[in-house]
């Protein structure tokens, strides 16, 4: 089975700034803190790209307007 | 968590059909006498995007900033944008709950397309591309899917006059969607689970005139006269093995965004426009064309409208629009003037119509995103609206690009079962009820900006 976490290693003093941000001791805070900053960073950068390519975005469009949400 | 939710989201279902046949549905009929049961008024506007992603994130469109499935890039005329998973910025339940250690299970709840990181498992809906794209969170659940079930099915297309061969695929859609859903339900850990079958809309569109007797297409005695019922029955069939694989003190809560009606017909918007001199086109179409396709005089023409379930107009205001005509001091008197004169507008026959405007600026508390600057309902909805012009009328007995015999209505469904307390009660409730009553039934505080209430405490 797959394991549910992999090791990342991050430098000692961030991960001191992040304890110091958070107010929060431990390892179960930070990962917490840092799997939400890498969450949204991640979308943000997928927004950026967009949810489709031009192609995409046309077949998608002629879908809706085949359900008749969109004419 | 030591609560379990399960949501069974059916799009578009219909208290005709749940509520005044619950008799041929047993294990619908079973959890209807045991719970708090009732109309679910739908959002404004009720339409499968934003209506799911208001019932679960308990914000309204204008909060949400999502009107429908397209929205114009900010003023332009003709480019438009498409909603997917990144248009939705407000937590919905599930963000929630897996901030607070729960797991969740979510099947194509829309728009889950591109599938978002969630605390648990998610498979996207049916504005997917293509089932060649990434449309599971994690991406592994995909091949695991694809091993077990073959590739995923989102959706079929019902505009179609093929009906037998439509309902063949319907079914095995909505066969192959709960084969995974007793997968996933059965391997995954989950507290929170919830999907949203997309067949029970799909057949209501294709199949209405035949069932309604008063749809003005319906033929006493077609053979195709059962069929949604009969889809609705396997549908109750399908829900009871489910349950079967779910634990006896989950909650269970059966919902839809909105109902289902006869459609009387289309209405074309820019054809109506056209003549009241509001729109002018360079040429007036001789066959049916797209509007995006038509040429418009934007220095004469003061508002132009979409098609749809519902009809959004637009104002083409100058210093707003690249060549507004509407002066901005004038945008009021000319808007209400619209109103006015939209409200006037009567049936083929000359029979009055009941149809619902909405400003946006004074219908919703906050107001977001690419909004219309008028969104009509005609005839309370019995009437869609086409966009298309070059059909030299502008009532369309039949829709504008395909079969389709039905249009939304306002009120869904919800059914809540709460196994520590079986009791039937009806009580109508609103879409934005729901994310309130999940997080209540998850043992979670509900955030102050969620304007729905609780159904029933629990």
């Amino acid at each position: 089975m797959e394991k549910e976490f992999t090791d990342i290693p991050v430098p000692t003093s961030l991960y001191k700034k992040i304890e110091e941000k958070i107010e929060g001791k431990g390892l179960t805070a930070v990962v917490s803190y840092v799997t939400k900053v890498l969450e949204d960073s991640l979308t943000k950068e997928l927004e950026t790209k967009g949810a489709f390519s031009k192609e995409e975005e046309e077949k998608v469009k002629d879908r809706l307007k085949a359900l008749g949400y969109i004419d | 968590m030591d609560k379990k939710v399960l949501v069974i989201g059916l799009d578009c279902a219909t208290a005709e059909v749940v509520f005044d046949r619950k008799e041929e549905l047993p294990v619908l009929n079973e959890l209807i006498e045991n719970s708090v049961y009732g109309n679910l008024r739908s959002s404004d506007p009720p339409i499968t995007i934003p209506a799911w992603m208001v019932m679960c994130t308990g914000k309204d469109p204008g909060k949400l900033g999502l009107y429908g499935f397209r929205h114009r890039k900010n003023f332009s005329y003709k480019d438009i944008w498409i909603a997917t998973s990144y248009s939705v910025r407000e937590k919905t339940v599930w963000d929630v709950i897996g901030e607070n250690g729960g797991y969740n299970c979510l099947v194509s709840v829309p728009p889950s397309y591109p599938p978002k990181p969630v605390k648990g498992d998610l498979i996207s809906c049916f504005i997917t591309p293509g089932d060649d794209k990434d449309y599971t969170f994690p991406a592994e659940l995909r091949v695991e899917l694809e091993e077990n079930f073959g590739p995923y099915v989102f959706d079929v297309e019902f505009r179609t006059d093929e009906k037998d061969t439509l309902l063949e695929r319907i079914y095995d859609m909505t066969e192959k969607r709960f084969r995974v859903l007793n997968h996933l339900i059965t391997k995954k850990p989950w507290d929170f689970f919830m999907f949203v079958e997309i067949g029970v809309d799909r057949v209501h569109h294709a199949f209405w005139k035949y069932m309604d007797k008063s749809h003005h297409l319906y033929v006493e005695g077609n053979p195709y006269e059962n069929v949604i019922v009969d889809y609705y029955k396997r549908l109750d069939g399908l829900i009871g093995e489910l349950l079967s694989n779910v634990g006896k003190d989950t909650t269970i809560l059966v919902v839809s965004d909105h109902g289902a009606k006869r459609m009387k017909g289309a209405f074309c918007i820019n054809e109506w426009l056209i003549e009241q001199g509001d729109l002018v086109v360079k040429e007036i179409p001789t066959s049916p064309v797209s509007f995006d396709k038509v040429e418009v005089d934007w220095s004469r023409s003061k508002a132009w409208g979409w098609g749809g379930y519902y009809a959004r107009i637009f104002l083409n205001v100058a210093e707003r629009e690249a060549q507004g005509v509407v002066k901005i001091e004038d945008y009021k008197r000319e808007r209400d003037a619209l109103i006015e004169r939209v409200s006037g507008i009567k049936g083929p026959n000359g029979e009055a119509w009941d149809t619902k405007i909405i400003k946006p600026q004074r219908y919703y508390q906050e107001l977001n995103g690419d909004y219309p600057d008028l969104m009509i309902y005609f005839d309370d909805l019995y009437w869609r609206s086409a966009g298309t012009l070059g059909h030299g009328t502008k009532y369309l007995l039949e829709n504008d690009t395909g079969p389709d015999d039905a249009v939304h209505a306002q009120d869904g469904i919800y059914i809540l079962y709460d196994p520590k307390n079986k009791s039937s009660v009806r009580k109508d409730a609103n879409i934005l009820d729901i994310a309130p009553t999940i997080l209540h039934r998850m043992g979670l505080a509900v955030p102050g900006d969620m304007r729905g209430n609780i159904i029933a405490k629990g």
